[in-house]
């Protein structure tokens, strides 16, 4: 097995009296996909938060390639190397789709405010640098992001294109572990095979990537591993086809959808 | 009346940038020159210099409220502390006469070290401390000054401010005050626009929209932000040592909350996070009450007669301040109806020149917005 990139060891964090995350532990390794699954509100989101540091864990440890991450800001964690999207979209509106991207290489731009108040040839370099990285990951959604958009307000973007910005965003921090929450909801079919293809693409090119996915095409085609969620406990872990039958996992979508039609 | 306004707008946006920027150096050097050949009236001079303070204020308050998304209620106190600097190192107050450099240096320094005081506490917050914590700074400042009299001189103000003198120029007119504050206006704002178009500003910015997202992102949102506040509270200490060189007696009453509000309207009127915004709104919402009441108290009676609406014309004459405050409250009411997004709104000339020419959408394919799922995407 590959070097295990990032370890979540016991991690759990209460709301009130709720237990979103509950002594949650598992490890990621290096270049693999895992599917976080699991029923709505089962602690999947809170997972990434923990993950990203937007939340401390309450008891538990995060370690990114063998160093603590937990507690740390997530500016901090973005610079250990991890990324994320956002179940509800979260990009920078009013700004162009280029400098959404440009926003994701804010961490690994160095310009200070001197170097950016008098253009200095290094800012200028390093500028110009950043805007070729940028178009080059916009180009890795081929037809999505042509030049003509690169200019327009990521709020005139489609639905599935803002899903694919974020990813563009996130991967222009160069990261080596890239969380994405969701990230074909509300995407049709043909939308959802190519951004699967496409997270293939990405864990051939070497980043690890957790997702949380709700399609069950999308967790079987793209997953080399799946953990199932329920209360915030994990309830299994293992190749896609053995958690999708797990009676653990049948019961708690089961149980759970039962739950949903009576309230 | 929309298509109308936007084929107006697309006529616009299609001129070139830099030509907009030529057109209004070039006014802007010429103005103190239609005084000079007897053209203008004074006044109108002093108008057009002190619509440069503003210019100064509202470009520096931009910083925070426009780029960044930080609502800030406390703004003339940095333009105070710069004004009393000047006051204080240059008259006769304390017979002292510092040189220009070493009290902009201070004024700015002062200024910015105040703006990092009050940030450390606020900044870590949720956005309202910093609101609540100017609006209060602002206030102790305008006390301080009033009861401080062994420095300030309380009420009664300080008189007499020697002019500066700069390489030897000494600057003591308003047309040389004008120019100095034009070259001081080129100056900051070519460095601010600079800094817009950096990786700085695009983490401002992307802090207004989602901090959370921003911060995910690997911008520190408590340094960035503390960063805008203290070049802010910089750029608000130059402008008021100048403004206190230009009007030699500066007293409390000049640093009225009323003041840092003008300035946030200003901004918001230009529209938030542009700079031709904050420039156009400062000019225009200095200059509108000075052209009214000249419109009533001159113009109109020059035109139809001597006795046209005379308890107007003694109105607008002994009692103008009080019809300054209303003509603001009209202005921005109707600016918040009419068009919420400012005169000249962020962005406005990019996208034009961009997105809306046709050619450049018949070159690539493109249309100008993306389609929603369903339609062209499918395609695609
Ligand atoms: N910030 C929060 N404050 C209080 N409760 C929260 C918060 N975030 C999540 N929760 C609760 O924690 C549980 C797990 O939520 P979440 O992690 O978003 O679930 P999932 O992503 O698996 O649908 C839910 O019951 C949710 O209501
Ligand atoms: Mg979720």
């Amino acid at each position: 097995m590959a070097e295990v990139i990032l370890e979540v060891r016991s991690a759990t964090k209460n709301f009130g009296g709720l237990k979103a995350v509950n002594n949650l532990s598992f490890d990621l390794h290096k270049g693999e996909i895992v599917s976080l699954i699991g029923p709505n509100g089962s602690g999947k989101t809170t997972t990434f938060n923990l993950i990203t540091g937007l939340y401390e864990p309450d008891s538990g440890d995060i370690l990114m390639q063998g160093e603590s991450i937990a507690g740390l800001k997530p500016g901090q964690i973005y610079a250990r190397g991890i990324s994320r999207t956002f179940q509800m979209l979260r990009l920078f509106s009013n700004m162009s789709v280029l400098e959404n991207v440009l926003v994701g290489m804010h961490g690994r731009t160095k310009a200070n405010v001197i170097d950016c108040m008098f253009r200095t040839p290094r800012m200028r370099r390093e500028e110009e640098a950043s805007i070729v990285r940028a178009r080059e990951i916009l180009a890795m959604f081929p037809g999505r992001f042509p030049l003509a958009r690169h200019t327009q307000p990521a709020a005139s973007l489609s639905y599935a294109n803002r899903r694919r910005l974020e990813i563009a965003r996130a991967l222009a921090g160069e990261p080596r572990l890239l969380l994405l929450d969701e990230p074909v909801a509300g995407m049709n079919p043909a939308e959802s095979m190519e951004v699967m293809r496409q997270i293939r693409d990405l864990r051939d090119a070497g980043y690890t990537i957790l997702m949380i996915e709700h399609d069950m095409n999308v967790i079987m085609g793209a997953s080399d591993r799946v953990i199932a969620m329920d209360h915030g406990i994990k309830i299994a872990e293992g190749a896609p086809v053995d958690v999708a039958n797990d009676p653990a996992v049948v019961e708690a979508y089961l149980g759970r959808r039962g739950a949903d039609t009576a309230s | 009346m929309a298509a109308i306004t936007a084929r107006i707008s697309s006529f616009f946006g299609r001129v070139p940038r830099w030509v907009y920027i030529v057109a209004v150096l070039a006014f802007a050097i010429a103005f103190p020159m239609l005084e000079y050949f007897g053209l203008m009236q004074t006044l109108w001079l002093r108008v057009g210099t002190r619509a440069l303070v503003y210019v100064l204020l509202a470009v520096g308050l931009n910083l925070v409220l426009g780029e960044t998304g930080l609502l800030h209620l406390g703004y003339v106190a940095f333009f105070a502390v710069g004004a009393y600097t000047t006051a204080i190192l240059s008259s006769p107050r304390f017979d002292i006469q510092w040189n220009f450099w070493v009290i902009i240096a201070i004024a700015m320094g002062l200024a910015m070290l105040f703006g990092f005081l009050i940030g450390v506490p606020t900044l870590r917050l949720r956005g309202d401390y910093l609101a609540i914590v100017t609006l209060a700074f602002g206030e102790i400042t305008r006390m301080t000054l009033n009861n401080w009299e062994g420095l300030t001189n309380g009420p009664g103000g300080i008189p007499g401010i020697y002019p500066p003198q700069i390489f030897g120029w000494t600057v003591d007119s308003p047309a040389e005050f004008f120019y100095l504050l034009l070259v001081t206006v080129v100056i900051v704002v070519w460095l601010l626009n600079n800094l817009k178009n950096s990786r700085i500003g695009r983490a401002w910015n992307a802090l207004r929209e989602d901090e959370i997202a921003a911060h995910h992102a690997g911008v520190g949102p408590t340094r960035a932000k503390m960063l805008a506040v203290v070049m802010s509270s910089g750029i608000a200490g130059l402008a008021g040592a100048i403004f206190a060189y230009y009007q030699q007696f500066i007293n409390p009453t000049y640093f009225l909350f009323m003041q840092s509000v003008i300035v946030v309207s200003m901004v918001v009127i230009g529209g938030m996070g542009s700079i031709p915004g904050a420039i156009l709104g400062a000019v225009v919402l200095d200059t509108t009450p000075e052209i009214i009441r000249q419109t009533f108290t001159s113009w109109l009676p020059a035109a139809i007669g001597p006795d046209f609406l005379p308890g107007v014309q003694a109105a607008m004459q002994t009692e103008f301040d009080r019809y300054r405050m209303a003509i603001f409250g009209l202005v921005i009411v109707l600016m918040v109806v009419f068009r919420p997004e400012g005169l000249l709104p962020n962005k406005l000339w990019r996208r034009e020149m961009h997105e809306e020419d046709p050619r450049e959408l018949e070159k690539t394919g493109q249309h100008l917005f993306d389609f929603e799922e369903g339609t062209q995407d499918l395609e695609v």
